[in-house]
């Protein structure tokens, strides 16, 4: 009763906090916000992958940019499109492009799997580059309308050119897909998540399938990538190759999981944010932040393996026994 | 009427063959163990059964029904469950977990995404019950890496047994065990079969002598016997080409 106090005390401080954001810091740190938001997004579609599946992909962008760029196409080519609909659509593609690669990729493990994601990544990198009438090539597609939020015509408020509302609209939307993807993981299918990480054979004995769950995970991780890609799309009102599609886009997933730590559902989220401090660190004294994270990597995979929150576990642990051992 | 019966089974890995038109026969309601040499084919026997390999030729009939070539989930849902000579359990979970993923399957609970898995009062009192039938309840919360290798072995045959097979394939449940261990595993394997029918794989003669009803020897890829302890044990083939003048 008392720990259930504690915690929805907390979890109101950070509610209090994340509502107070805008009020409390300039401009600046609200869209840093926004941007540590959807890459957290992200990272966690790419961990429940990696984390929960043991599917380590090397082209997860592939979901986070077609579906920025089906939001893009929408909103330019669609006349008076609500916004929703809009990412939606863009939602749809990411889908459907997971829903034609599961054939293949569920089949193949290990380093079949990220390679095939490589090449997936890329030539969907060069697609967008080359398609020029329809992606606009290298100058990618920009300024497009942005429609105002409503909903059912209860409320409306516009996004365009105003990062306070779009703060708190990627609040609300990335916020719940968070809880949605941690509640994924705690349903008896997310226990079965797991089980092909361990043990995939045991799995198929127990009597599941495993190609079809691996689908449904891999559909799943491709629904919250997009989300991610959709708003991030808005966010810029900008969608091009290099922002989204690009080979980096995949590895900053991978990187803020691994910083962050597999092994737990929030890892990804500490790794994204401690990504994001070292780069506004960084910036002040030089350009060349991948020389920062690449040297925090290294330490990282040598001296804590299990990231951050594995760290955190170890240093807990390591209080608990100390304590004990002066109390005899 | 068998409830397992292999016919004319023949398996061979790209030349190699393995197995020579296996003609196995396992009654309702018995324990048949299977023993032979290293090398004799046993486990890829097991293997043709369970949907791990596609016999090369043969048949499988589980109740009469043919089931050659079916995929071990197929297999799994028919009431066919197994174990391995290689521990293969969820080893970052813990044995609560483990267990608890055989009882989802039991119950048919699979692509579940609209509730708690631990507030499932009925699965987990289902899962604990077993945990208790199989000596595991006090390392309940244990992850599955922590556990004694006896006890991983117990745990191994506690996931075959979970999903309420009628038939449970056994191969070498006391495989690597000290003496208080084996005979531990013995007693616990002992009440688990109990209704159920049960094929082992055994090396260990005194395991195959203490539990099984009747007993197959299978010699590269042949059977050379089969029949109750004493046919065999008496059987001039089997004392020349395994048990050899063994006193058991």
């Amino acid at each position: 009763m008392k720990d259930k106090i504690t915690k929805i005390s907390l979890w109101l401080m950070v509610a209090m906090f994340l509502l107070a954001y805008p009020k409390l810091f300039g401009m600046y740190y609200v869209n840093l916000f926004v941007t540590f938001m959807v890459f957290a997004v992200f990272s966690l579609s790419f961990n429940m992958l990696l984390g929960f599946t043991g599917l380590l992909s090397f082209g997860h962008a592939i979901f986070f940019g077609i579906s920025g760029y089906g939001t893009a196409l929408a909103l330019r080519h669609i006349e008076g499109i609500p916004l929703f609909p809009a990412i939606g659509l863009g939602v749809l593609a990411a889908v459907i492009l997971a829903v034609v690669l599961c054939p293949v990729v569920v089949r193949v493990t290990g380093t079949a799997f990220a390679m095939v994601h490589l090449a997936f990544g890329q030539l969907m990198y060069v697609l967008a580059l080359k398609l020029r009438n329809i992606t606009g090539g290298e100058d990618g597609i920009g300024n497009f309308p942005i429609p105002n939020v409503s909903l059912f015509g209860l409320f409306s408020f516009p996004l365009k050119n105003n990062p306070v509302n779009f703060y708190y609209f990627a609040l609300v939307i990335l916020g719940i897909c968070t809880w949605l993807m941690w509640f994924f993981t705690k349903t008896p299918f997310g226990q079965i998540q797991v089980g092909i990480r361990d043990n995939t054979k045991r799995i198929d004995y127990l009597g599941f399938k495993v190609p079809e769950s691996k689908s449904v995970i891999y559909v799943t991780s491709a629904f919250f990538a997009g989300v991610a890609g959709s708003i991030y799309g808005l966010f810029h009102n900008l969608v091009s190759a290099d922002g989204s599609l690009n080979v980096l886009v995949s590895f900053t997933a991978i990187t803020a999981t691994l910083i962050g730590g597999i092994g737990s559902f929030f890892g990804p989220i500490w790794g994204t944010a401690i990504f994001q401090i070292l780069e506004e660190l960084t910036i002040r004294f030089t350009e060349q932040v991948e020389l920062v994270t690449g040297i925090i990597m290294i330490i990282v995979i040598m001296y804590a393996p299990r990231g951050f929150t594995g760290f955190l576990a170890t240093l807990k642990l390591k209080w608990q026994l100390s304590r004990a051992k002066r109390r005899g | 009427m068998y409830i397992l019966e292999t016919k004319d089974l023949n398996h061979d890995f790209s030349g190699l063959k393995v197995l020579f038109g296996v003609n196995l026969q396992v009654k309702h309601g018995e324990r048949h163990a299977i023993i032979g040499p290293n090398g004799a084919g046993k486990t890829t026997l097991f293997n043709c059964i369970t949907g791990t390999y596609k016999p090369s030729s043969g048949k499988v009939l589980f109740k009469g029904m043919d089931i050659t070539g079916r995929t071990p989930h197929e297999l799994t849902r028919m009431g066919i469950g197994r174990s391995f000579q290689i521990t293969t359990i969820f080893m970052n979970l813990t044995v609560f977990q483990n267990v608890r993923l055989a009882v989802l399957s039991k119950r048919g609970i699979r692509f579940n995404l609209f509730r708690f898995v631990d507030k499932m009062k009925d699965i987990t009192e289902e899962t604990e019950e077993i945990l208790r039938r199989v000596n595991l309840i006090e390392e309940r919360d244990f992850p599955a890496s922590a556990l004694s290798y006896g006890k991983t072995r117990a745990l191994e045959v506690a996931l075959a047994f979970a999903t309420d097979p009628e038939l449970v394939l056994l191969d070498e449940f006391t495989a690597g065990m000290s003496r208080d261990e084996t005979h531990a595993a013995v007693e616990l394997v002992r009440k688990l079969t109990e209704g159920k029918t049960a094929v082992l794989i055994e090396h260990d003669m005194d395991v195959v002598f203490s539990l099984a009803d009747r007993i197959t020897v299978l010699h590269y890829g042949r059977i050379i016997a089969s029949g109750t302890p004493e046919e065999v044990r008496s059987n001039q083939d089997v004392k020349d080409a395994y048990l050899g003048d063994l006193e058991v």
